[in-house]
Order: structure tokens, then C-alpha cells, then sequence
């Protein structure tokens, strides 16, 4: 079975949770004491990966770290349909990795934030949450600009990517680093979205929304 | 408070677009410093509150929005749509809330595409006449800057007019026409559009600029216009912004935060009697079975009270007389309350009335709504068992179990199809009703028996029918294991012999008054007599609105609504029929 080294509270590790849950995959959590333990700076962990952070998924024989690229390997070894990781469709594909590196940067900001606040990190606090305001501007435009087309996912799709999975965490989460999402309506309307995906799964501050208007159609933007 | 901001709160904002509220999503907004929740309910009206919970003032735009109802993500306070009242408290399942547990409501109008609201606003939301003759929506924009600073640099703002011949943008003519409102034209050889600007004051620092293009622009240049417009917002915004950085701060607004309201710190004393406060007109009477007719009562004025799955109305007849009934709609349709009435020729004559003499356009009297049937919503399994007209409590039991998604089965014991009322209502439950058609008493008992057997700890059993049924239903339950607690149950009528003979003394101990009920007279005559408010409404010991806690005595209990434990507990009595086994009862009254 695969295993995902894994910490409750961490947004990256979430993010696989998360996916895994979607696709209906079963994994055990090997649970990390990241806080207060450091485990994963522990030199048993360096073993299992020499950077030091997690999470780490093994899946049999084979391992790999780093969240987003964690996503491209779940998406594209155990989605038959193949729209999580649209490997057929380049523009798509072109799109999904675009924001698979903007989903980097929000990391970065709002997630960083967040682990300053909650852990004490030694970050510039304030660069953090303008960072995070500024890429929040950013999407909230696009996002609204999708759902004139008809559309609710941040690739030009029908249907969600793992894009939509790298960034909802970080957004959902941001208030914790003390960044409002009160300017970002079309945001919080496509956070709704994603916790309406059949198979979400939940984390502490991230809760279900309660059923869509759309219950036979989930994935539509309504 | 300065003169700008009384201003302020008196006038109409726009605090969102239209399509920011979709179904079954809820909207977190600010004006003048106080944050807002703005959700649409499913029949489309817009709700606009404080947004926190009045439990823990936990945001409720994290919360849910059912439909309905919005729930706090916190403890799961259930607010209805319209009326902000709480119909729902998950750590007192078996209790119906205070009416007065009510958030703070704002007025919501939607005009140009925009949710208005205010503070206290007055007269109508503005007309602006250059969109009257059509118009467009535009992609709205936050700024981190003040309202007054925006407004008097949207100047500087240039854009291309729709079917401009270079596609450059141009400057623009400014006309204010309201406070916070300016019309910004821009011209173009013969193409000219116009764009008007309203500007939210979101806090004393922040706004948000919400732009409306008059007229209607064609589908296949929209999203170029949109596109066009957003990029013309966002360059203004750049410029805006890095002036309001040299700038001072601003004070930052004076929120009003509102003590209680005083019929919260000061209750009003319980009403006596069978009052009806409420004025109804029949919007529309009509035939929903064989023998049912089906009545939608609309407030006249203001919106009518929050209501709860199980409760019922006494409805004032032309004739006199004082019937109760059930309320089949949700809680959060405080614009009408729907009742259904079969016509029972045999009894003393309110059915008939309402069958045959009261029309569409009639208004008639009801008290405000009371809920002695109370729905818990915590259980995975709800069994709901109407017998004919019985369905009506459980209509709108059913509904909000629907929902919520929670698991329920509502099964109606009917004549036949012809007398099966809602049935229109019974199509969107879905799988979860069952019919129990033609079947003979001895069927109907078989069948109670295969629906109340085996029961689950949790489970929870609701029923309402005719006397024999329900007495059947009940044993069944008891026989087959299920708590004294889980079965909830509502007459129509008491129907046993009630015995007047006895002669007793009554303490009122809040009242500080004894009196005497002589055999003949109730307990809830001799108080009324004796000036005792006490809030009633069959009196005939089916309702349970009378109850009253005993302190001491032991009381005669003669009504239907209290189960066996409640009964040998002896710790409340309906006080419109029931009386004492001794000489004496002392009453919490």
C-alpha cells in the first residue's frame, strides 16, 4: 500500500490527502511529528528524504518527495479518465503546469504566513501577506473571468486539475496567516467548488460547504 | 459621529454583484466597517446580516447556506432566510429556540446588477437613468484606499468606447450624480459609451469600485469589453493606490455595535390566552386532495414570524371559532405559511368554514407560531408516520430532514391516491416517502409493526393521525423497544371524557396567589379570572402550548400530548384540562 509520510496541520501533505481521497485511493499515514518534534529534520528521516521536509510518498519500491510533484505522479499513475493531469491535451497540460508553479508561490506567501503565525517561522510576515493579496488578486480576476466563460476551475477546463488541488489549501488556509479573503469573491465561490468535488476530504480549519445546487453534477459551476 | 458618516449610514451601498451570490453559497462583505453576510436562499430572496453568529460570534460566512437556512460552522445554529430568527440548536435537540434568538438583519434590494443595503438607509435605492435603458456588468475591483480618494481620482480612469474605431483608450467626462455614484462618458468619433461608478465604502481605507456599463452590449464582443474594462480599473487602481500609501491613514469609521435589543434584555410577560396578534390574506386557496384544501396565508406588512419544522398556528375562523394548524412550508418562507384543512363534516364546524366560506382575498387572524413538536435533527434515522391529514407537521419535518441530506422515511396512510394531500410537495422528497394505500385498521397495524420494529438507539419516530392510529402506533413503538423519548407524537383532538368533578386549591408561586377551582371550571379559567397570563391555544389538552411546571401536588392528567414518562414524572400539566388527584397543587406560574 502506499505510504504517505504525513503531519495533520501541513498544507503540502494535505494536498495528497486530498487527492488521494478524490481518486479513491487507498494510503497509510506514517504520521511525522513536524511540531514541536522536528522529526523530519531527525537524521532517521534524512534517510527517507535528505532535504528534510515532508511529505513523502512510497509507493512500493518507488519514492518521491515535493507536494506538487507528488500530485503529477497520483493524477497521472491512478486517473484512467486523465483530466487531473491532462497529459493528452497540451494546451491543458501547458495550463495545469503554469499554475502548479503559481500554487508554488502561494505556498510561499500564504502558507508561509501561516506558518509563521501558527509555529513561530522566521519569515517577513508582512512580505508574505502582500505576496499572498497580490497573487490573490491575481486569481480572484482570472477565476471571475472563467465563470463568464462558463467555466470553474483555474486551467480552462470542464473539470478540476491538480492546479485547483496545489492552490485550494494554501487559499482555504490564508486567514490563519492573517490574510483576508474578504476582496475575493469569485475565490471563495471556487473554493466552494472544490469542496463540492465528490471524495473531498476534510482538514483542521478546511470543512465540507454542504451540498452544491447541482447534487447530480458536482463539478458544475452554477 | 461626523456629519459624513451619519450621511453614510443612511444612504443605499452596493455591497456585492448579483451573481456573487449563486445557490447555496454565502457571501463575506463590509460597509462602513461592519462585516456582512449576504446569501441567497432558494427561492431567490437575498438575505443581508451581521455577519456573526449571535452564539459565538463566529463569522457565518463560513458557515452553510441550505437553502432555507444558513448554519454557523461552529455549534450548527441554524438561522431562517428572511426573518434571521434561530430555528435550530444542536445542543438542545428537543427544544424549540426563543423567537427572540434573531440576528441583525439589513434591508437588500437588487437593482443594476447590485445587492444594496445600509445601514439605515433611507427612501429607495437611487435611480441612475442612463441604465434603466439596459446595461452590462463589469468586473468589480477592491482598492486600498479611501472611498473619497477614489472618487475623486476616477477622473483620471480612460477607456475605449464599445465600437470605438481605434480601440484606444480615452479620457472621460465626469458627472457625480449621487455621493458616492459618478457617470464617466468617454467619446470616441461616434462611438460613446458610459460607465457608472459606484463606490462602496468597505472600511474607512478600503472601497470597492463597482462599475455598471450602460446599455446592453452584443455576446461576441463581451468578453473583450469585460476584458477591456478591467484592465482600464486595475491601471487606475495601480495609481490610486500608490497615492493612498504617502497618505495619513485615515480615523477609521465608528462602528455602531448595538446592545441588546430590548425585547431580548426586557421580555415581554408571557400572553395570555389564545391571542392573534398576526393579520393573514388568503393568497391562494386550493384543492390538494379529495378532502384537503390547501391554504397559502401571506403576511400583510411585515414579514410573518420564523417558524420550525412542527409548528402550529391558531387560525381565528369568521365564525368564531379557534382552530390549530399544522405549518407545511420551511422555515424560511416567513412570506407565507401554508396550512392544509380536510373538511370534517361531523365536528363542531371550523373545517367547513374554512372549506366553504373563506376565499382568496380574505384575511383572517392567526397567532403567532408555536412549536410543541419539535423535530431533533441529530438523528441518522427519523421515521415520520402520517395518517391522512397528519402529514402536514411532517411536510415540513420532512423538508428540512430532505435538506439537510439527513436520513429520514415519511410514510402516509391513505384512502387512496386521491387522498393523499401535497402530493406536488411529496414528488421532490424523493425515495425517502412510502404510501400505505386503502389498508383496513387490522392492515394498518400490521404494517405500524413492520415499520417500528427492531429500532436503532438513535433512531427517532414522529407521528401524527387520527386518535386510534396514533394509540396503536404508540403501543407498537413501546413493545418493540423503542424509549419513551424517541417517540414524539401530535393529536388532532383529545378525545377522552374529560372528568370536571373534582374541587382543588392551586398555589401560583411566582404569583404569589391561591386560589380555588371548583369542579366545573379549569385551572386555566380561574387563573384567567384571577389576571394569571398564561399563553394557551386548543385548550383541550392536545397541544401542549398550557403546560406548566408542578412544584408540588400530584396532577390528574387528562390531556393527550404528554408521553407515559412525562405523565408519571408529574413535573408539567396541561393546565387547560388537566387538574389535581389531591386538594392541592402548587404551580411554577
Amino acid at each position: 500500500m502506499i505510504r504517505l509520510y504525513d503531519w495533520e496541520l501541513s498544507v503540502n501533505c494535505y494536498k495528497q490527502r486530498l487527492m488521494m481521497g478524490i481518486l479513491g485511493v487507498d494510503y497509510e499515514s506514517v504520521p511525522v511529528d513536524f511540531y514541536p518534534g522536528r522529526e523530519h529534520k531527525s537524521p532517521e528521516f534524512a534517510e527517507i528524504n535528505p532535504l528534510g521536509h515532508i511529505p513523502v510518498l512510497v509507493d512500493g519500491d518507488y519514492s518521491l518527495r515535493d507536494a506538487h510533484a507528488i500530485l503529477v505522479y497520483l493524477a497521472a499513475k491512478y486517473d484512467p479518465s486523465r483530466r487531473w493531469y491532462p497529459v493528452d491535451e497540451p494546451e491543458l497540460l501547458g495550463e495545469t503546469a503554469q499554475w502548479m508553479l503559481f500554487a508554488e508561490a502561494t505556498t510561499n506567501t500564504a502558507s508561509a504566513a501561516r506558518l509563521h503565525v501558527n509555529l513561530g517561522y522566521d519569515f517577513d510576515i508582512e512580505e508574505c501577506r502582500a505576496g499572498a493579496h497580490r497573487l490573490f488578486r491575481v486569481l480572484d480576476e482570472h477565476l471571475w473571468f472563467r465563470e463568464r466563460d462558463g467555466l470553474g476551475w483555474v486551467a480552462g477546463a470542464e473539470h478540476p486539475t491538480i492546479a485547483d488541488i496545489a492552490i485550494f489549501p494554501d487559499v482555504m488556509l490564508s486567514e490563519e496567516g492573517g490574510i483576508s479573503r474578504l476582496d475575493y469573491p469569485a475565490l471563495r465561490r471556487w473554493t466552494d467548488r472544490v469542496r463540492r468535488i465528490p471524495g473531498f476530504v476534510v482538514m483542521p480549519g478546511i470543512f465540507p460547504v454542504g451540498d452544491g445546487p447541482e447534487r447530480a453534477d458536482p463539478l458544475s459551476i452554477a | 459621529m461626523s456629519a459624513v458618516l451619519t450621511e453614510l449610514r443612511a444612504a443605499w451601498h452596493p455591497v456585492a454583484a448579483g451573481t456573487d451570490l449563486p445557490p447555496r453559497h454565502a457571501f463575506q462583505g463590509e460597509l462602513l466597517g461592519r462585516e456582512l453576510v449576504a446569501w441567497r436562499a432558494d427561492d431567490g430572496f437575498v438575505n443581508v446580516w451581521e455577519n456573526r453568529c449571535l452564539h459565538r460570534g463566529v463569522r457565518l460566512s463560513i458557515g452553510t447556506n441550505d437553502g432555507t437556512e444558513l448554519v454557523c460552522r461552529y455549534h450548527g445554529w441554524r438561522y431562517a432566510s428572511r426573518s434571521a430568527g434561530c430555528t435550530y440548536i444542536p445542543a438542545h435537540p428537543a427544544d424549540a429556540p426563543a423567537r427572540t434568538i434573531c440576528n441583525r438583519t439589513f434591508p437588500a434590494v437588487e437593482r443594476y446588477g447590485l445587492v444594496w443595503t445600509g445601514e439605515d438607509p433611507v427612501g429607495e435605492v437611487p435611480d441612475v437613468a442612463v441604465l434603466e435603458g439596459g446595461h452590462t456588468d463589469l468586473r468589480h475591483l477592491p482598492f486600498d484606499a479611501p472611498a473619497d480618494l477614489v472618487m475623486a481620482e476616477l477622473g483620471s480612469l480612460r477607456f475605449a468606447p464599445v465600437g470605438s474605431p481605434s480601440g484606444e483608450p480615452v479620457g472621460v467626462d465626469v458627472v457625480e450624480i449621487g455621493p458616492l455614484t459618478v457617470a464617466l462618458t468617454a467619446s470616441d468619433g461616434s462611438a460613446e459609451s458610459s460607465v457608472v461608478v459606484f463606490v462602496q465604502p468597505v472600511d474607512a481605507a478600503h472601497c470597492v469600485v463597482r462599475p455598471v456599463l450602460a446599455g446592453v452590449v452584443d455576446a461576441a464582443d463581451l468578453r473583450a469589453v469585460r476584458r477591456h474594462h478591467a484592465t482600464a480599473l486595475e491601471t487606475l487602481r495601480t495609481s490610486v493606490e500608490e497615492i493612498a500609501r504617502t497618505l495619513p491613514g485615515p480615523e477609521p469609521y465608528e462602528v455602531l455595535l448595538e446592545r441588546a435589543p430590548v425585547h431580548v434584555a426586557d421580555p415581554a410577560p408571557p400572553v395570555a390566552g389564545r391571542t392573534a396578534p398576526l393579520r393573514v390574506r388568503v393568497a391562494r386557496k386550493w384543492r390538494t386532495s379529495a378532502e384537503v384544501m390547501a391554504f397559502d396565508l401571506e403576511s400583510i406588512g411585515d414579514p410573518l414570524p420564523t417558524h420550525q419544522p412542527g409548528a402550529h398556528i391558531d387560525v381565528h375562523l369568521p365564525n368564531g371559532l379557534v382552530r390549530q394548524y399544522s405549518l407545511t412550508n420551511g422555515p424560511g418562507d416567513t412570506a407565507s405559511y401554508v396550512i392544509g384543512v380536510k373538511r370534517e363534516p361531523e365536528s363542531r364546524g371550523g373545517s367547513v368554514a374554512l372549506h366553504d366560506t373563506v376565499r382568496e382575498g380574505d384575511v383572517l387572524a392567526i397567532s403567532e407560531p408555536r412549536n410543541n413538536f419539535v423535530l431533533r435533527r441529530d438523528s441518522p434515522r427519523t421515521v415520520l408516520i402520517a395518517g391522512g391529514i397528519g402529514l402536514t407537521p411532517l411536510l415540513a419535518m420532512a423538508r428540512a430532514l430532505h435538506r439537510m441530506g439527513a436520513g429520514f422515511e415519511l410514510h402516509i396512510f391513505a384512502r387512496s391516491d386521491e387522498h393523499l394531500p401535497f402530493a406536488d410537495v411529496l414528488e421532490t422528497l424523493g425515495s425517502s416517502v412510502h404510501t400505505h394505500l386503502g389498508l383496513d385498521p387490522a392492515a394498518t397495524g400490521v404494517t405500524l409493526g413492520e415499520l417500528l420494529a427492531e429500532p436503532a438507539s438513535t433512531d427517532q419516530v414522529y407521528v401524527c393521525g387520527p386518535g386510534p392510529m396514533l394509540d396503536a402506533a404508540r403501543s407498537l413503538a413501546a413493545a418493540a423497544g423503542w424509549a419513551d423519548e424517541a417517540v414524539h407524537f401530535e393529536y388532532f383532538a383529545n378525545t377522552t371524557e374529560i372528568d370536571v368533578s373534582s374541587t382543588f386549591e392551586v398555589s401560583l408561586a411566582r404569583s404569589a396567589l391561591t386560589v380555588t377551582v371548583p369542579a366545573g371550571s379549569t385551572i386555566l379559567e380561574v387563573m384567567r379570572e384571577n389576571g394569571v397570563a398564561v399563553p394557551s391555544s386548543c385548550e383541550q389538552g392536545a397541544c401542549g402550548t398550557c403546560s406548566v411546571a408542578v412544584i408540588e401536588g400530584q396532577p390528574d392528567h387528562q390531556d393527550v400530548y404528554l408521553s407515559e414518562s412525562e405523565r408519571a414524572r408529574g413535573d408539567r400539566m396541561m393546565v387547560c384540562v388537566s387538574r389535581a388527584r389531591g386538594d392541592r397543587l402548587v404551580l411554577d406560574v
